[in-house]
């Protein structure tokens, strides 16, 4: 009689695999019953489920890479997707985190390239819509700290900040495609790239487009840099960079929650 | 947790919860929606747990698996009774995993002596773990196996007295699986120790044909079936008055809904009430 193990790994297989008549589901052919429908029926049951949760939970996670390629398309991507990596986790959020690489696997020397780029900007959304929470920024804290001390201080973004960069306006693509009830508008792929901040507010998700130097700037702060040093970077970046500006607005906006002195 | 009827709290109603607060005894949430850090899906049921009480229903733990517990998810479960404190914690007398692949689906044990100590050992520990009881619910089957021996009934049994877990009867599943399997859910319900009921779970389900033969599935997307109301008062019967939840998790209808068809089960439970009384 096979152990309760290698009777789960046959089970698995022929569910997970599609193959109930492959080998593992003609051991199992001998190993189970079931009513009038079946044990093909039976297991089809399973197996169909199995399908549509891993489908269903990446169709929440990238409505608009839905949207764009419809579901025919989505669907095929996503099985292939799955037999590639199948689920790890009895917690189905995590399944997304690889699927902006298929996409650019899938999809990243032709045409339809900007589709891992906005799966990448999904995904980073369902990042941001689940990260720690944090309290505002105690701005008297900011105000004690000396001029002598900028070279050690170094700022900490709000948890769900997320920065996205792209060749694409992603976030033209993925504005357009969030309202369902209309068509979409015409987006001209070649109008240039985009950098874009993601944060959490009480509203939902920020998606703001960021100037270069602003973008360099909380690249830099994201990487623990030092104040001086990040703002260099961003002037490095943009010459139009005012690094009491850019402070002054991703304070107000909660992006920039903290501050710490580098020993 | 108070002997009547509670609901499925899913994402489309939770706005309408917070600003209607309906009459509704107690809700049931599904505990990996609620792993996230925060945000505002975390901060809502936290709201919501000031006005209700809470049962956290889990469904990824597979508790019946041959790998080792996942202590990551089981970590975050640990962490999320902490924050909302819920009067129940559930999960599934079944497996989804192995080889550290998942069906994110319940699937069924072999009820034999071997599956019988292995799953029962990892429930005390994960309710060691949790320094708290686990009800544990029975799944919808398709197929079973044919070296179990045991019926599913006994084997139920069997896991709460040698894991000391608490059962939430789904009464629901036990007529798809009888009517699946060619079983009678009278004999179910007669071998289910009424003392270890700590809830019940109602849903509809959905009738298809397979092999030219009728097949129920257990899709969470329907009303509850007539014959399930009819075994639900026999299961009142038998438990008394438990904790009811009114599941609905595909084709979510209006929460008016699934408050007439919780005002149907309070009716039944009242009922109960007064019999036991």
């Amino acid at each position: 009689m096979p152990s309760l193990r290698e009777l789960q790994s046959d089970f698995l297989a022929a569910i997970l695999g599609g193959d109930a008549a492959g080998p593992a589901g003609a051991r199992l052919e001998c190993e189970l019953v079931a009513g009038g429908y079946g044990i093909a029926g039976g297991l089809a049951v399973y197996a169909n489920n199995a399908e549509h949760h891993f489908i269903d939970s990446l169709r929440k996670s990238f409505p608009v890479v839905h949207r764009l390629v419809g579901e025919a398309y989505f669907a095929r991507c996503a099985r292939e997707f799955r037999r590639d990596q199948p689920s790890r986790s009895g917690d189905l959020h995590h399944l997304g985190a690889g699927f902006p690489a298929y996409w650019q696997r899938r999809h990243g020397d032709d045409h339809y390239r900007y589709l891992a780029a906005v799966a990448r900007l999904e995904w980073l959304h369902e990042e941001a819509l689940t990260a720690a929470d944090h309290p505002a920024f105690d701005l008297a804290k900011l105000a004690r700290v000396p001029p002598t001390a900028y070279d050690t201080l170094r700022f900490r973004l709000h948890p769900s900040l997320r920065l996205f960069e792209s060749e694409f306006p992603t976030l033209a693509i993925w504005e357009a495609n969030r309202r369902t009830e209309q068509e979409p508008e015409f987006i001209d792929l070649s109008a240039g790239g985009e950098r874009v901040l993601l944060v959490r507010t009480t509203n939902g998700i920020a998606m703001h487009r960021l100037a270069v130097g602003e973008f360099a700037f909380l690249q830099q702060i994201e990487q623990a840099r030092g104040f001086t040093d990040s703002i260099a970077a961003a002037e490095q970046a943009d010459v139009e960079f005012d690094a009491t500006v850019a402070l002054e607005k991703f304070v107000r906006e909660q992006v920039i929650v903290d501050l710490w002195e580098h020993p | 947790m108070p002997a009547a009827a509670g609901i499925g709290l899913r994402s489309a109603h939770v706005a309408e919860v917070l600003q209607t607060r309906p009459r509704v005894a107690w809700l049931e949430v599904h505990s990996e929606n609620y792993f996230a850090a925060g945000g505002a899906h975390i901060a809502q049921l936290e709201r919501i747990a000031e006005f209700y009480p809470l049962s956290l229903h889990g469904v990824g733990l597979s508790l019946g698996s041959t790998d080792p517990l996942d202590l990551r998810h089981l970590e975050q479960l640990r962490h999320a009774l902490r924050r909302f404190e819920p009067a129940l914690v559930s999960e599934h007398l079944a497996w989804s995993s192995v080889g550290g692949h998942h069906a994110n689906d319940l699937l069924p044990l072999p009820y034999t002596e071997e599956a019988l100590r292995h799953v029962s050992r990892r429930i005390a520990a994960v309710q060691d773990a949790l320094g708290r009881q686990l009800a544990i619910e029975n799944v919808s089957s398709y197929v079973e196996f044919s070296s179990s021996r045991l019926r599913e009934w006994e084997f139920l049994a069997g896991v709460a007295a040698e894991s000391g877990c608490g059962l939430l009867i789904d009464v629901n599943n036990i007529y798809v699986s009888a009517r699946n399997l060619g079983f009678d859910p009278e004999v179910y319900l007669a071998a289910i120790p009424p003392a270890a009921v700590r809830e019940l779970h109602l849903a509809g389900h959905t009738r298809v044909q397979a092999n030219g033969r009728e097949l129920l599935i257990d899709t969470h997307g329907a009303p509850v079936a007539e014959a399930v109301w009819g075994l639900y008062v026999r299961a009142l019967a038998r438990f008394g008055a438990r904790p009811t939840l009114i599941e609905w998790d595909t084709d979510v209808p209006p929460l008016a809904t699934l408050l007439a068809e919780a005002a149907h089960a309070d009716a039944l439970l009242g009922a109960a009430h007064a019999q036991f009384a």
